[in-house]
């Protein structure tokens, strides 16, 4: 049965500005981030068939490779965590005013890849 | 309340739980991820760790599904599919959660 309901636009009709940007791009985070938690899951799992089993995602992700994935996933994370809560806080009714959504929507886009740094440097070094 | 307004309070809750879940199991990913067999199997057999991963998992399947069948409903405009393709992410969500958790309960 074909819905009479009218569809979101696709997003080439809009002339691209930094709200835009990060709206298609929490998206499509959103969907890096389920499939990336479904390969921790299938990697956490893969540590009951034993050593043997394991080393060969180990050699993976110790790869260049593997790493640049990984970075990739931190960031994915990273962009998700800051932009659900700008999500979050204009949920509030706060930062509406053009200036401030764009102010914050960099915040995001910029904050994403500080914070991939960030959590890199304290997972690798502190932890 | 209607169906759509329950779905977004959920949507809420679930994200404002998932963020510092996520923000705690990301910089632990990140510390253990290269090490060897002894050292992550060390990370998932602690009470605590399980438990927090578990919680984890949990809720960044029921976030992103909730979220993801929002796409669907933006984009997938025949009822049919929009089904089917509900029905597929949350049949998988529930799974791959349900499974993982087993898993790590029954490391040691």
């Amino acid at each position: 049965m074909e819905n009479k309901k009218p569809l979101s636009p696709h997003i080439q009709i809009y002339r691209w500005h930094i709200s835009s940007l990060v709206s298609i791009s929490h998206r499509i985070t959103g969907i890096i981030n389920i499939i990336a938690i479904s390969f921790i899951c299938l990697w956490s799992s893969l540590l009951i068939l034993g050593e043997s089993n394991y080393n060969m995602i180990n050699f993976f992700l110790s790869s260049i490779f593997g790493k640049f994935i990984i970075l990739g996933i931190v960031w994915s994370f990273s962009f998700q965590i800051l932009s659900e809560i700008r999500h979050l806080i204009m949920d509030m009714g706060y930062g509406f005013e053009l200036q401030t959504t764009k102010f914050t929507g960099l915040l995001v886009i910029i904050g994403s890849f500080i914070l991939t740094v960030a959590i890199y440097l304290v997972g690798k070094f502190f932890f | 309340m209607n169906g759509s307004t329950k779905k977004w309070i959920f949507i809420k809750i679930s994200s404002a739980i998932l963020i510092p879940l996520m923000l705690w199991f990301i910089i632990n990913f990140v510390s253990i991820y290269d090490q060897s067999y002894s050292e992550v199997l060390n990370f998932f057999t602690s009470k605590l760790n399980k438990l927090l991963f578990s919680l984890f998992i949990i809720f960044a399947f029921f976030f992103s599904s909730l979220t993801i069948s929002e796409v669907f409903e933006d984009y997938i405009s025949n009822e049919k599919t929009k089904n089917v393709a509900n029905r597929l992410l949350y049949i998988s969500a529930i799974s791959i959660s349900f499974l993982t958790i087993i898993i790590i309960f029954n490391l040691k």
